[in-house]
């Protein structure tokens, strides 16, 4: 994989305060390419399919709105809160707009939590990106593993 | 010592150029004094070439922007009469085509570099910035916070329904200053406070700052009032509903009106929560309830826990109001919708409320959620 142009304007995009106060990649300082084999290998690593996942994050993320800014109880096994904000939200990818709309999904058995956003499922779905380690939407292959399957 | 040459030579050349580059800078992008014209009534001077946002910011203007001038949000915008070039990339997405073609723009994103002419709503005029200290902060639920700022001598006058903006400093790993809009709970009589309710959004700027930096006695900066939020003064029943901190709004509201003895108007106040333990003011509310005869408090669990004693309604709020419309409200009246909460919320609200009768004009809320 080449750091394309492409690649680097979404790096430089994600920085703090380009489109979101805390950026995208966290505590990262690797190149966005060096993040996005690295979480290749952990989603190989846990079985997880990008495609799959996505869907399933959209769908759980969908059934929480039914409940209108309070938390919903999903399947039994998750209780799911949406929480939308202000505006849009440009992908740094620069291929589409996102309302802001995140998810605080739970696993109510063991309590462990993930944190999901529109576009989050979009960049993992469309760019493999699953933001960086210390960013506060990181889609971290484990704790999805642990959480949603 | 040869080896220090070419560093050496490459560090001047970068200064001279960087020297060079700063002077044509001031050249070039010296946009000397600028005007700008608001709405005919009142003209700035301002240094040109800086952002109108911040322009009219440093003059005491403040338009409304919930991410602090970043262009995210969408928030600041104000009709340019003037011509000050095409829109930018960064506008569109925030723009509908009516708005492009009426010349309003996102303020961030517009720099001054001539005299402009421009319009924003009057009110904005009444626009302030406070200096405020924390007076106190207390937990009303597990993730809803009642901050009360001391405006230090300061006044605020407001209508009950408005919000302020709350300038978030930098603070953990956050570089820059940002604000977010909050609705004031507090009644428009408490001149010399804010009241806010702040519910914790995972992964939030704001709320996290509130939630986990926030302590009483910190200094912070509020921005307002803003919006056009209020009771319209008519005899339709009123019909509100909120859940969570959209309870703000509505506590200005009604003890507002129930102090003021605007008792006669019929008010159903609808509130949806999960459970028991994300109810809070009950007492306060039901308490009102009491005391003033056409005021109908209908708080609701959507799923209620067991053993938890609940005997009120239960299901999704949309569905009580729903049933409430149909089966408790007199038929013979006009009814008006207020409501605080999420977009999805007011969605699904606003269908409920067309569905039975209340005209979509009629029905009222803050665009900011």
């Amino acid at each position: 994989m080449k750091m394309t142009p492409e690649l680097k304007k979404a790096q430089e995009n994600m920085q703090p305060g380009v489109i979101t106060a805390d950026g995208f990649l966290g505590d990262e300082k690797r190149s966005l390419k060096d993040i996005i084999v690295r979480d290749e290998e952990e989603m190989r690593k846990y079985g997880l399919d990008y495609e799959e996942t996505a869907e399933l994050l959209r769908e759980l993320l969908e059934e929480g709105r039914k409940g209108l800014g309070e938390a919903v109880t999903v399947k039994e096994r998750w209780l799911v809160q949406t929480f939308e904000s202000r505006g849009p939200l440009p992908c740094p990818f620069e291929d589409g707009i996102f309302k802001k709309v995140t998810a605080e999904i739970t696993d109510k058995k063991s309590g462990e939590k993930i944190l999901v956003s529109d576009m989050a499922i979009h960049m993992m779905e469309a760019h493999r990106f699953l933001e960086g380690i210390g960013s506060p939407f990181r889609l971290d292959p484990e704790l999805l593993k642990k959480v949603v399957f | 010592m040869n080896f220090l040459i070419a560093p050496i030579a490459v560090g001047v050349i970068a200064a001279v150029l960087g020297a060079v580059i700063g002077i044509v800078d001031r050249i070039v992008n010296n946009y000397g004094d600028v005007e700008i014209d608001i709405n005919g009534k009142k003209t700035l001077t301002v240094k040109g070439g800086d952002k109108l946002l911040s322009s009219l910011a440093a003059e005491g203007i403040f338009i409304p922007s919930a991410c602090g001038g970043r262009g995210s949000c969408g928030a600041c915008k104000c009709k340019v009469e003037s011509d000050v070039g095409p829109h930018l990339p960064t506008e569109i997405p925030y723009l509908t085509k009516e708005e492009i073609d009426d010349n309003v723009r996102l303020a961030c994103q517009v720099k001054v570099k001539e005299n402009i002419q421009i319009r924003i709503p009057d009110e904005l005029f009444n626009v302030k910035k406070f200096d405020t200290k924390v007076k106190s902060i207390k937990d009303v639920t597990h993730d809803i916070k009642e901050v009360v700022f001391d405006l230090q001598g300061e006044e605020i006058d407001f209508k009950a329904g408005r919000y302020v903006q709350i300038v978030v400093p930098p603070y953990g790993k956050i570089r820059g200053s940002t604000q977010r809009a909050y609705s004031m709970s507090s009644k428009p009589s408490e001149k010399g406070i804010v009241e806010l309710l702040i519910r914790l959004v995972p992964g939030g700027i704001a709320t996290t700052w509130v939630h986990n930096y926030l302590s009483e006695g910190d200094e912070v900066e509020l921005i307002g009032p803003f919006g056009d939020f209020e009771k319209r003064e008519t005899d339709a029943t009123m019909v509100c509903v909120a859940g969570g901190s959209g309870m703000a709004p509505f506590k200005s509201i009604l003890f507002d009106m129930y102090e003021k003895g605007e008792l006669d108007r019929e008010v159903w106040y609808f509130f949806g929560a999960r459970t028991t333990k994300d109810l809070f003011y009950l007492e306060e509310i039901k308490k009102l309830d009491s005391k003033w005869e056409n005021f109908h408090f209908v708080p609701a669990l959507s799923e209620p826990q067991e053993g938890a004693g609940w005997d009120g309604e239960t299901g999704l709020i949309t569905d009580v109001l729903d049933r409430y419309i149909k089966e408790k409200m007199r038929v013979d009246r006009d009814k008006e919708g207020y409501l605080c909460g999420s977009p999805g919320m007011i969605a699904a609200c606003n269908n409920v409320m067309t569905a039975n009768g209340i005209p979509l004009e009629k029905i009222y809320y803050d665009k900011f959620a």
